[in-house]
């Protein structure tokens, strides 16, 4: 019977996926500069799917990116997020970002734009482009709201080889600035969506083929710093086999004692 | 032992057997949530005890086995079994301790309803645009221009636009979108887009363009025409 019990205990679990970037807590420095640098090999890169963005006008039907590779690592107190894509060539505009929620409330991925039967929250935008080479810091609350900080705490640097950007995202896992800034507390899920730019002219025209709203991008998907190693599962285990061992002992003693008497 | 005892664990073992692999297959069935047929198996467990326990001498016939094979006196072969079982329940009580209080690796559930109630200005409008082939042809035309991109040309959700959206556009074609619901379902959600939805459609993940902003309500009500007569499907009615 306790064969039955034990199989029927055994959840199969909710089969829905959810992908998420998690980003393991090293110890050393953080390789804010550098994206090839051997231990962002100790993060597992998730890969999102990017769609042009078709949300609000002016649309794009047609994009350059269309998977992005993510990896992320801290150290308790920095966050470097590395994120990697094809690109066929090297433009002075290319361009990237990360979005989050600031805060409690939900936040809408298209730049945080109101919610008719909800009421929403800012997002914090993390913005590289190639020919200015830094992090800009931003916030928005809905369309032509987008607003570069007074603070910058993020830093960026993109780096281009073999038809591939690296571009690594960092900034304090907390600052002071908590209504402007998404703040990390490691253990916990946020939620991060992405952006891509590629800066090629147009051969007849010279215009950006992707500027401003036309470009790539995903909506909200998971993020977690993780916490240091938690052992007080085993913990709670262990005491649990032993008050379970103590339980036999003491009925099986109090039986034997029955039976003689 | 004695057969009073192997009689209710293998009757136990039938009852397992029969909830975990028989009643799923039963036209009309789906298979059982496992906390179910623990419930089920407790239950039994709880009959087999009281029907064991009616009389005093059915009540010791089933409890000397159990207190014999506890403390091991006169069970000769069955003692190898019995180390077992006091081996396996501590473990067990243990690794049950663990799943319960070990710290969740998921991310959180999301529990997000796909299709929430309309406002009320939105239930029960009939089309005002008459369903003649040259509206739905219209309709079918601004589809192929504004809905394909993400709904797909083949009204099945895989247009090209749509891989980086999570949730993923609706598909049409499929028997559990519009064809559960009334034309003006549709065009409070074409009107409105992800925006517009309640808290528990998740609005802030949907990339669903608020068309109200861009279209005359007339071209989306030819939307929702072409929309029907092109996955093949009809309105939901109320008889």
């Amino acid at each position: 019977m306790a064969a039955a019990l034990l199989l029927a205990g055994v959840s199969p679990g909710m089969a829905q996926e959810s992908v998420a970037v998690r980003a393991p807590m090293v110890k050393g420095t953080l390789p804010l500069d550098d994206p090839n640098a051997a231990v962002w090999s100790s993060a597992t890169a998730a890969t999102f799917p990017m769609s042009p963005q078709v949300h609000w006008q002016n649309r794009i039907q047609e994009v350059t990116v269309k998977e992005l590779k993510v990896s992320a690592l801290h150290d308790g107190t920095q966050l470097a997020v590395l994120l990697e894509y094809a690109d066929p060539s090297e433009d002075p505009d290319d361009a990237a970002a990360l979005e989050f929620m600031v805060g409690d409330k939900k936040a809408h991925f298209a730049h945080g734009q109101p919610m008719a039967q909800v009421e929403g929250g800012p997002v914090n935008i993390w913005y590289w482009k190639n020919k200015d080479g830094k992090g800009v810091d931003m916030n928005a609350k809905g369309f032509g709201t987008l607003k570069t900080q007074t603070h910058q705490d993020v830093k960026a640097k993109g780096v281009y080889a073999n038809g591939t950007w690296k571009v690594v995202f960092s900034r304090p896992l907390i600052t002071e600035h908590t209504e402007e800034d998404t703040q990390i507390v490691p253990g916990g899920f946020i939620n991060i969506a992405f952006a891509v730019w590629d800066g090629k002219r147009d051969a007849t025209s010279g215009d950006l083929r992707e500027k401003g709203s036309q470009k790539a991008v995903s909506s909200w998907w998971y993020f977690r710093a993780e916490a240091p190693p938690d052992y007080s599962g085993y913990y709670y285990a262990a005491l649990a086999v032993a008050l379970a061992f103590g339980f036999q002992f003491v009925l099986i003693r109090k039986l034997r004692k029955g039976q003689g008497a | 032992m004695g057969g009073s005892l192997l009689k209710p664990v293998i009757l136990v073992g039938i009852v397992y057997l029969i909830l975990k692999f028989v009643v799923p297959n039963i036209p009309g069935s789906a298979p059982l949530p496992s906390s179910l047929i623990f419930l089920y198996l407790m239950l039994t467990t709880t009959g087999i005890v009281i029907f064991a326990t009616l009389s005093g001498e059915s009540k010791d016939a089933f409890w000397n086995p159990i207190q014999r094979f506890l403390t091991g006196e006169n069970i000769g072969g069955l003692q190898m079994l019995r180390y077992a079982v006091l081996i396996l329940f501590p473990v067990l009580v243990g690794w049950q301790t663990y799943g319960s209080t070990a710290t969740s690796d998921a991310p959180p559930a999301e529990n997000r309803t796909i299709h929430p109630a309309p406002p009320g200005e939105y239930t029960g409008l009939s089309n005002p645009v008459s369903k003649s082939p040259e509206n739905i042809m219209q309709g079918k035309g601004f589809y192929a221009a504004f809905c394909s991109p993400c709904h797909g040309g083949n009204f099945d959700g895989k247009g090209p636009a749509a891989r980086g959206f999570s949730p993923p556009p609706a598909n049409f074609s499929d028997p559990t979108t519009i064809a559960m619901l009334q034309e003006s379902y549709l065009f409070w959600r074409i009107k409105k887009g992800g925006v517009g939805l309640p808290i528990e459609g998740m609005p802030w993940k949907s990339a669903m363009p608020r068309w109200e902003v861009e279209l005359p309500d007339e071209w989306i009500w030819k939307i929702i025409l072409g929309e029907y007569d092109g996955a093949h499907q009809s309105p939901r009615t109320w008889e």
